[in-house]
């Protein structure tokens, strides 16, 4: 089972790849509409959106949660 | 690399593994502030042979950390119930939690003394159960049989609860599992509160 590499998340089966496609490294969650992975700053922003709508922090502190969880993903290894 | 050097990378590996499952036992038991010396002992090698594999008592918590992280992550995606109520889903995290309860009940009472990279682990865990309670949820809303309360709220209530429970199982049962004795309880109560 692959894990994204932009948000941690597990991929089970091919729906939770973007683009239903088993060879991308990102999820659904983590793909633009056009199927392009999220940039750093888009993917900070929704991971911290999230946060907010599902745990109801703050949002600088959902922002600071958001930063320390995508530092240990390889998809932003260069962004820090 | 020579079938020396092999042999000894494998036996090396095997003591950090060794380290990792000892500590996670020994956190479970008697919370994340024991001293090294007590895993050191429990694992039968030499204190000093602790931090060849992790530099710090820091480093070994995170480590033990990130793999309960990855684990717990794993298993409520694996067990996430597609299209499913929010009472089973709020069953399938009780049932992931128990094969963890000593160590998550600790981790969510000591969270504050640990290293800052701890609470992000433990928001990383939250955040997958949210998810899954989120799709749940939404489901029940669109539907009608579920409160149209923020979301936040509905997963901090049940949050609360599930710690509270967790966090004073001496009380609520005394010498054995809370989430064994009171979980269907627990999803059972909150699922009624948040129905329509």
């Amino acid at each position: 089972m692959k894990t994204c590499i932009a948000c941690g998340m597990p991929m089970k089966d091919a729906s939770e790849h973007a683009m239903n496609d088993p060879k991308k490294d990102y999820c659904i969650y983590c793909a633009r509409p056009d199927g392009s992975m999220q940039s750093f700053d888009e993917k900070l922003e929704s991971m911290a959106d999230f946060i907010v709508r599902t745990q109801g922090f703050d949002r600088k502190a959902a922002l600071r949660a958001a930063e320390d969880m995508m530092k240990k993903l390889p998809a932003w290894e260069g962004c820090f | 690399m020579s079938a020396e050097q092999g042999k000894r990378q494998l036996q090396k590996e095997a003591t950090r593994e060794r380290i990792l499952r000892t500590a996670a036992a020994v956190y479970s038991e008697r919370g994340f502030a024991t001293p090294t010396n007590v895993i050191t002992q429990e694992a039968g090698i030499s204190h000093g042979s602790l931090f060849v594999h992790f530099s710090t008592r820091e480093d070994l918590q995170i480590s033990v950390l990130e793999r309960f992280a990855q684990e717990v992550c794993d298993e409520l995606h694996d067990l996430s119930v597609n299209n499913g109520s929010v009472e089973e889903m709020l069953r399938a995290h009780i049932g992931v939690l128990k094969n963890y309860e000593l160590f998550y009940r600790n981790l969510v009472s000591e969270t504050a003394l640990l290293p800052r990279e701890t609470r992000t682990l433990l928001v990383s865990v939250q955040s997958a159960m949210s998810h899954h309670f989120g799709t749940a949820v939404e489901q029940g809303q669109r539907n009608g049989t579920v409160k149209d309360l923020p979301l936040h709220m509905l997963f901090n209530i049940w949050i609360g609860l599930l710690h509270y429970y967790l966090q004073n199982g001496d009380l609520f049962a005394p010498g054995s599992s809370v989430l064994e004795q009171c979980g269907d309880e627990l999803a059972n109560s909150f699922s009624k509160l948040i129905s329509k």
